[in-house]
């Protein structure tokens, strides 16, 4: 079989692809079947990883993942639905100009932006402190809590569904909106009929990827929930690190992308951006 | 399927390190030069502190060479990184006291030092690191595997101002006992350490093989240790919640992760020795001993060795002690020359006042035989706790 031109074309990219991510993907994947705590990818595949996850405590870990990051992305989605409806609205074509000032924090360091909401929200800290000293209110922190955790990942991901939210709305065309309105469709009506279906493609990449970043999130949950909760990801950290279990650490890696994949083609077969997008 | 089974982490990491140098040295290099000789390279994998501008620049300059410093936190990591097959890629490994003469010699990770070179220097440290020194020598005590520097008791931390330094010693890790304690106190994350002292709270020695009644306590003892911590986080965190109030003392914790706090003016933050414990002699702290060795590099740079030389001078040696991170006293303190350049404040940042009398009171660093099945109980421990 020869090969197109555009097919020889393709080859450096495939390649690349193939080195850069397909690579290093299998390798994880062969070294969870590799016998626990060893370093080389020569052993007799097993299955002791994954008997080992299954026996254990570890679905605890991916609980939390999941919880914490349907919570966020539902939390994203009432926080970011309406601030970028009103900058479409008020700003019409500025919208996404104005939206990119959003995505100014993530040139500082997340780790950085976590740390300054300690000293926000510590005991004797920013809020509490001037609470105290102003009014002489005495209240507890909130620090190394779960609320804690989940308002450290709205606030980290939040440019992450606003960005594409503010594109999904911006789509609606006026003339389809005023046509609603013109044949006597309510405001209510307007928004669930005409609105929210046609900003469904940026809603639905904005939940698509907060929900990935989400669930693989561990900085919020060590530096803001004081490891009162403990991620998968955290799981696969110690497997890693302490516990040099890397065959381990690989079979939990494995898991969450397995569980990651499969609720995100579930969703895409709910929610076909093709069909959003009006290419079929 | 024949050559799958050649292909092992160890040459890949090989081929990686390779390719890596390869770039680099194209890099660096001008057209018609050959790569990058390793005498004037050096790569060192270290606790923080060795990696800082302010140990290498000197080193850099006066040499003219390239020195890369990695810096980790744990020793099983950088230890694991050697038997991956990095050996071929760094110089200098820095890591705690047992590691050189009973695990990294033994499986010829790393090379013995030239006795002749260095062994003079142990006679300028402190009179507990007189040679041969034991940490610094191998099983049969014929074979120089490291030098000694920064060393500190390593137990654990309280704010006095909640807990007087007295009542600290005295209970010692009671306090993680008392059930009036829960959610007082925070857990440093380094999960080794904390191996040892859910040994120590439940009352054995950790350094030792454990039986199934003391793997049973030590299970309890980690299901209740964390579930009444406040927090567990890192250095920072535990400082800045002791100085807010969050919480009131904390472990693993000592001169090194007290002695950042002290030195921005909190000494109120102390790390604390118990009186007693259930170790060999009634010890009840476990203090730690860096020794860093030359790595059985096929092509090791020379310059390793000369670094092993250079931060022996009384004015680097004071500069490894309080380099960028944490501040810990130095076994070159020893040599009045070196003892003169520390203010009293610094003095005071790593506690010399009670030092000698802490690392009196402590058992050394060593290796938990079982460490694998409690490190693994521990961290189920900790997920559980977070379950509620």
């Amino acid at each position: 079989m020869r090969l197109s031109q555009g097919g020889k074309s393709a080859i450096p990219v495939v390649l690349f692809l193939i080195v850069g991510f397909a690579a290093p993907l299998l390798a994880v994947i062969w070294f969870s079947f590799m016998p626990p705590r060893s370093f080389s990818f020569g052993g007799a595949p097993t299955l002791e990883n994954y008997a080992t996850i299954f026996q254990g405590t570890n679905y605890i870990s991916f609980l939390w993942s999941l919880s914490l990051a349907v919570t966020a992305v539902a939390l994203l989605a009432l926080v970011c639905y309406p601030v970028a409806y009103g900058l479409v609205r008020v700003f019409g074509k500025w919208a996404m100009l104005l939206t990119l000032l959003f995505t100014i924090p993530l040139f500082v360091s997340e780790n950085i932006r976590l740390y300054g909401w300690v000293l926000f929200l510590i005991k004797n800290g920013v809020l509490l402190g001037t609470l105290k000293s102003m009014f002489g209110l005495q209240l507890e922190s909130i620090l190394f809590s779960l609320p804690a955790i989940i308002l450290g990942m709205v606030y980290v991901y939040l440019p992450f569904m606003l960005f594409p939210m503010t594109l999904g709305i911006s789509m609606v065309p006026n003339e389809t909106r005023d046509a609603a309105f013109d044949l006597g469709a309510s405001r209510w009506q307007v928004f669930k009929e005409v609105e929210l279906p046609l900003s469904m493609p940026g809603v639905v990449i904005g939940f698509l990827l907060t929900f990935v970043l989400a669930i693989g999130a561990i900085a919020e949950a060590k530096v803001l929930g004081g490891q009162r909760v403990i991620p998968i990801t955290h799981d696969i950290e110690i497997a890693f690190t302490y516990s040099q279990n890397w065959p381990l650490g690989a079979a939990l890696s494995v898991l969450l992308m397995l569980v990651v994949g499969v609720l995100v083609l579930l969703a895409l077969r709910r929610f076909d951006l093709d069909t959003f997008l009006g290419r079929r | 399927m024949a050559n799958s089974s050649k292909i092992s982490r160890r040459n890949f990491m090989q081929q990686s390190a390779l390719w890596a140098a390869a770039f680099a040295g194209a890099g660096s290099v001008l057209p018609g030069q050959a790569f990058a000789a390793r005498e004037k390279e050096l790569n060192i994998l270290c606790w923080e502190g060795y990696n800082s501008a302010q140990v290498l620049d000197p080193f850099r300059t006066s040499k003219g060479a390239t020195v890369k410093a990695e810096s980790l936190t744990n020793d099983p990591t950088m230890i694991n990184r050697l038997r991956a097959g990095e050996t071929n890629v760094w110089d200098l490994i820095n890591v705690n006291n047992p590691w050189a003469r009973k695990v990294m010699h033994p499986e010829k990770l790393i090379k013995p030092l030239d006795r002749g070179r260095f062994e003079p220097f142990f006679g300028s440290m402190m009179p507990e690191f007189k040679a041969p020194y034991k940490w610094a020598m191998d099983e049969a005590g014929a074979e120089l595997l490291g030098m000694a520097q920064r060393f500190g008791p390593y137990s654990y931390v309280v704010n006095t101002d909640k807990i007087s330094r007295a009542a600290a010693e005295d209970q010692g890790w009671n306090l993680w006992n008392d059930p009036a304690n829960a959610g007082k106190y925070g857990i440093l994350e380094s999960d080794d350490w904390n191996v040892f002292n859910i040994c120590l709270i439940a009352g054995f020695d950790p350094f030792k093989v454990h039986s199934d009644d003391e793997v049973a306590k030590f299970t309890e003892t980690a299901k209740r240790v964390f579930k009444g911590a406040k927090v567990v986080g890192d250095i920072a965190t535990m400082n800045q919640s002791l100085i807010a109030g969050e919480i009131d003392f904390h472990m693993t914790g000592g001169t090194y992760s007290a002695s950042p706090a002290r030195a921005d003016g909190h000494p109120e933050i102390r790390g604390i020795t118990p009186k007693s414990g259930p170790m060999a002699g009634g010890k009840g702290g476990v203090a730690w001993i860096e020794i860093t060795s030359t790595v059985n590099n096929p092509e090791l740079s020379p310059l390793a060795a000369d670094f092993l030389e250079y931060v022996q001078a009384p004015d680097i040696a004071h500069t490894v002690a309080f380099a960028e991170g944490t501040f810990n006293p130095v076994a070159q303190m020893g040599n009045p020359d070196c003892f003169k350049l520390f203010t009293a404040e610094q003095l005071d940042a790593i506690q010399w006042d009670s030092l000698a009398e802490e690392m009196g009171r402590c058992a050394e660093y060593d290796i938990v035989p079982d460490y694998d099945k409690l490190l693994d109980i521990m961290s189920a421990a900790k997920r559980e706790a977070s379950a509620g």
